[in-house]
Parts: C-alpha cells; structure tokens; sequence
C-alpha cells in the first residue's frame, strides 16, 4: 500500500510545480496530485471537500506566497483540520533557511510533521514516499 | 550721728572684707582695669582666680599691664581686643570682646571679656571686667561652623540641593542650589509643598507621587525619583530627589521628610540622545535583517530553481523537454536579474548622498502623475478629488515623490472595487506643525488584522489581481523612510484604503 495518493503542492513559482512533476515521473511515482499558487486557493478547495473523502494525504506547503502565505494557511488548515475525514500530512518546503521561519514552523508542530528546505531533491522524493 | 558713724564704719569694713571673700571665692574671673587720661593702664582689682588661672608671676604682676595683656593674647586677636576696648573706653559703653590666650604651655583657650564703663572726676576709665573661659564652647561652634562648611561646600560642588519639608504644615524649606535648578530665588513663592507639585510635568507626576508612597508605606528604604519640573523660564528641567522620613509620630504617620535635589537635564538628554541612536541602529538593524530575509527567501529560490533545472536538463533525452527546461531556465533568470534590480534599488534608497531633497510643490507633482495617468483614470472612469493646498511644499526627493503619487495612483485604480467607479482623493493638513498627505480611494480594501504586517513587505499581494507584483509599497516605504517621513493606513474590506504619510518636518 501506497503511503500518500493524493497530494496538494502550494507554491506561487511555477517553475517548482515543473521541477516537482519531473521527480515524480523520475522516481516512479504515481500519485493524483493538485497544483496551486496560493495559500487561500489551497484552502478553498480543502473547505470545499472537507467532509469528503476527496482531500489529500500530503500538502507541500511553501511558506512565502502570495494573498495567503504559508502562516495564514496553516492558521485556516488549524480551524478545519478537526472536520477532516481523515489525518492530512503537511510538510513546509521552503527556501528559506531563515532562523526566524523555522522556529515559526515550531508553532505549528501540530500540523507540520517536518521543514524541507528548497530545492527538493530524488532522495526528499525517495524518503517521503518510500 | 557718730556711733551710727561707727556702726557704720564697722558694718562698712566687714561688708569690704565680705565682698572681697566673695569675689575670691567665686569661680569667674574677675578684675579692675583703669586707663588713665593718658592712656596709662592699670590693673586696680584682680581676683585669685585670675592669678592662678593665667599663672602670673611676680615679674609679670610688676610690669607694665599693656605689656602683660598684649603678650598673653594671641597675635590674630590683639588689634581686634584693643580696637574694642578702645571704642568702650570713647563711647563708655559696654566692652565686649572673645579672644584667645596662649597660655604658659602654649595652649590656647578661648575667652569671652565682659565689662561695664565708667569714668570717675579725673577723667580715669574704670572698667568692671569678668573674663569667661569659652574654650568648650567655641571649640564646639568651630567644629559646627566646619562641618557645615564642608557641607555646604559638598553641596555647591555636587550641585545637589536640599529641602525640608514639614508634612504637617505643608511647608517645605529649599534652600539656595534647589532653587538655582529652576531659577528662582527666596522671592519667589515656593514654600510649600503644592506649589512644587503643581511644577511637575503632568505626564511625570503620577510616578512621582507614587515613589513618595511607597517610602510613606515603609516599602522603599527612601524615595528616589526623576522627573520634569517646570522652571522660571518655562523650560522643563529634569530633577532627580532623594528623600528619606526623618520623623514619624505615634501613630507612624510621617512628620517630617529630607532630602536632595539633583539638576540631572544634561544626562537625560544625553540619555535620550543616546536612545535615539538607539532607535537608528535599531532601525538598521532591522533593514539588514529584513535584507537577510529578503536574500534568504528570494534570491535561494532562483538558485535552487537553477541547479534542478540543470539536473533535468542534463537527464533528458528528447528535444521536446529540453526546450521546457531551456524555457524554465530562462523564466528563472529573468526572475532573477529581476530581484536584483530590486534588491539594489533597496540599497540605492537607504544611501541618501545620492538622494538629494528638494523644495517641492505637491500639486505640481500630484497633476504630473494624473498626466501621466490621463488614460487609465478616462478607461476606468476614475473621479480625482484634489484638495491638496496650493503652496503645500515639502522637502523631498522629485523621482520619489514621482513614484509615491504613481504607486498610491495606480494602486488604487488597480484595486478598485468591481461594483463602483473609483474615486481617489488627495488632501494635505498639518498636524502638530508638520504636513500630512492622505491618500483615500474606495477600492477593495486590505483586511489589516490578516495582511497588516506585510502590507509594506517585499513582494506581498493580497488581492487575487495578476498584475500584483508587490513590490510599489515596499518600495515606496522605504523611499519615505529614507527622506525621514512614515507611513500609516486604514482600510476596510470593500470599503476602500486611506495612506497617511507624515513628512515628519516642520513648516
């Protein structure tokens, strides 16, 4: 059995959303995943289905976006998360190596399962859906 | 007639032989002097005590009493004992005179001469002289003086004052360098304790009193407080007082209470110069890390990008997705020369030699950005309410005054709200002597609660618009910054948006 089937990227560089589709057809992964550029767009559709089967295993969360970046997000992820039909892994990809977010991302320790910095690479790719 | 004589005579003899008992007896040291007309002294009575006291010999009891005196009397003291002596003698008035004597061992003890004057019908001047030793005393009231020398002296080097103050009656005694601190004299009404606190800055007030509260509940050992008191010349001075209960009655309510004063004004503004370039490095401080931030977030993403952009690059194998990589790398290079043209355009702001200020007219610069704006304000049937004074001037640079009009202008057309035409107003007041530009539109508003700390931010949007690039306030932020004004703003979701820029100098 897969570990994550459905999966939620949230980045506003579309260049990422290039890079990630190559590593999964790179490592052989097949899994239905869904693009957005924002925070509230990512959300949105979470409220949408949120009683449903329909929602991810796995969101891939960038933290500096536009309209919602990646605080907001989790902070609306935090108001909704108890409704979810089932447990959601959320995982923050960022450029960012700044102390200031990491320790930030500490707050949400009950969402965030784990900080990856950017660029992910085959063996990120290979751990997470090993 | 004549045995009354004898009587008398008899009672006369024994009341002689019982006063001279008498004046041998007591302790005072008593004597006659006698000046003759021309000015002969003669020493007619002595006392034993005085014989034993001064320790005269019979040399000295048979030589000239000028002499004698002019001896034992210490050099300082001689002109000041016979200038007084003299001056009893012409006006046959009381002689009064403190001196010292060196006495046989060298030491010195002071006296206090005290004489009564007559002159008899030879035209002689007869003083009735007791001599007080006043050693003890007047060594006691050296010590006094000395200390309170040296006292007053410690106070007029330290500059501290002192006061009294009486919380019975409300008095309060300040002496001299107290009231130097605020330039007033004795004249001047300040002897109770109201009258100083009405001095009292109001916004220092409170604190003050409480201080004084907590020493009267015995929780401070002493009162110790720094605050603004309003001088003569309608400055303010900072002072620092020390005070300490000295009394309390039965009850244990205080009495009396002491204490200094301290002119402290230089080091408060020392200290507050001080915590201004506290707030600059603070300030730039705070830029480097935003800077950090900025390079930390924007510039890594575009590497990061690069390096498995390549990676793909070098793996594939078919033309069709190397010409998708090629693209991506191109997007990313752009992105990239992009975020540093805005990086260095960060850094160019904050460098002021290159940004000169200039008198500028507000709406001059105002209808140059609305020219410039002619046909995106017709397309989008923009209304423009102009109520900036006419002579309003400022010091500022004209390329940043240029982008801040564009920025606010275009922003406010770009985040129009769908449901009516827009409408931008343009007003200047001043506020506490200094200009204030508003800008107020009645575009979508900015939920501040969600978006205010990074309204200002480097590329922060917050509206689902794809022209947003969220780089004009950032921008336009620091150019105010950097001519030493701030930014403020108000806004409300589909309402619309006010920016407040204070100029922050004086007209």
């Amino acid at each position: 059995m897969k570990k994550f089937n459905t999966i939620f990227v949230v980045d506003d560089d579309m260049v990422y959303h290039f890079i990630i589709k190559k590593l999964f057809s790179k490592c052989n992964i097949d899994v239905d995943t869904k693009y957005f550029f924002n925070g509230l767009e990512a959300i949105d559709e979470l409220r949408d289905k949120v009683e449903t089967d329909n929602i991810p295993d796995l969101i891939l969360l960038d933290i500096n976006m536009p309209v919602y970046d990646g605080w907001q997000f989790l902070e609306e992820f935090k108001k909704i998360k108890q409704k979810l039909t089932k447990e959601i892994t959320v995982y923050l990809v960022s450029s960012s190596n700044d102390v200031t977010d990491l320790n930030k991302s500490k707050e949400y320790q009950d969402e965030v399962k784990k900080y990856y910095y950017k660029p992910m690479t085959q063996e990120d790719f290979e751990t997470i859906f090993a | 007639m004549k045995t009354n004589s004898i009587i008398n005579d008899f009672f006369l003899v024994e009341k002689v032989n019982f006063f001279e008992q008498m004046l041998n007896q007591i302790p005072d040291l008593i004597f006659q002097l006698t000046i003759s007309p021309n000015d002969e002294f003669n020493i007619t009575y002595l006392n034993k005590n005085i014989l034993s006291y001064f320790e005269l010999n019979k040399f000295e009891l048979k030589s000239n009493p000028i002499d004698v005196i002019s001896n034992k009397v210490h050099p300082e003291d001689r002109d000041a004992f016979f200038t007084s002596l003299n001056y009893s003698k012409q006006n046959l008035e009381p002689w009064r005179c403190e001196f010292r004597i060196i006495t046989k061992n060298k030491k010195i003890s002071w006296f206090k001469v005290d004489a009564n004057v007559t002159s008899d019908i030879d035209k002689n001047t007869i003083f009735f002289s007791t001599l007080t030793d006043i050693t003890d005393i007047k060594e006691r009231e050296i010590k006094v003086q000395e200390s309170e020398t040296r006292y007053q002296f410690a106070l007029e080097a330290s500059k501290k004052g002192i006061w009294d103050y009486n919380l019975t009656t409300g008095n309060v005694f300040f002496s001299k360098e107290s009231l130097d601190i605020l330039y007033l004299d004795e004249f001047d009404d300040i002897n109770t304790n109201s009258k100083w606190d009405e001095r009292i800055h109001p916004n220092d007030l409170k604190d003050y009193l409480d201080s004084i509260q907590s020493h009267k509940d015995r929780k401070t050992p002493y009162f110790e407080n720094t605050k603004r008191v309003l001088a003569k010349d309608g400055s303010y001075k900072w002072v620092l007082s020390r005070g300490k209960i000295i009394e309390r009655d039965e009850n244990g309510n205080p009495v009396r209470i002491i204490g200094t004063h301290s002119d402290v004004t230089h080091n408060k503004e020392k200290e507050n110069e001080l915590l201004d370039h506290l707030d600059i490095i603070i300030e730039q401080n705070n830029r480097l890390l935003n800077f950090a931030h900025i390079v930390s977030h924007n510039l890594r993403s575009h590497t990061g990008n690069f390096k498995m952009l390549l990676n793909i690059l070098d793996e594939s194998n078919d033309k069709e997705s190397k010409e998708e990589c090629l693209s991506y790398l191109k997007t990313t290079s752009n992105a990239l020369s992009e975020t540093i043209d805005h990086l260095k355009e960060l850094v160019d702001i904050h460098n002021t030699i290159i940004h000169k200020k200039e008198d500028l007219n507000l709406n001059v610069y105002l209808n140059q950005t609305l020219e410039v704006l002619s046909k995106e304000i017709k397309d989008n049937k923009v209304k423009i309410v102009n109520k900036i004074g006419e002579k309003d001037t400022i010091k500022f640079n004209p390329a940043y005054l240029e982008s801040l009009f564009l920025n606010f202008t275009t922003n406010a057309i770009k985040y129009s709200h769908p449901e009516r035409h827009p409408e931008i107003s343009y007003s200047s007041s001043v506020e506490k002597g200094k200009l204030v530009l508003v800008i107020e539109d009645n575009g979508l508003g900015i939920n501040l609660a969600k978006h205010g700390e990074k309204l200002f931010g480097m590329y922060k949007t917050f509206h689902k618009n794809e022209n947003a690039r969220g780089i004009g306030l950032f921008i336009t932020k620091n150019q105010i910054e950097s001519m030493g004004g701030s930014i403020e703003v108000e806004s409300k979701v589909n309402v619309g948006t006010t920016f407040k820029i204070n100029f922050n100098e004086e007209i």
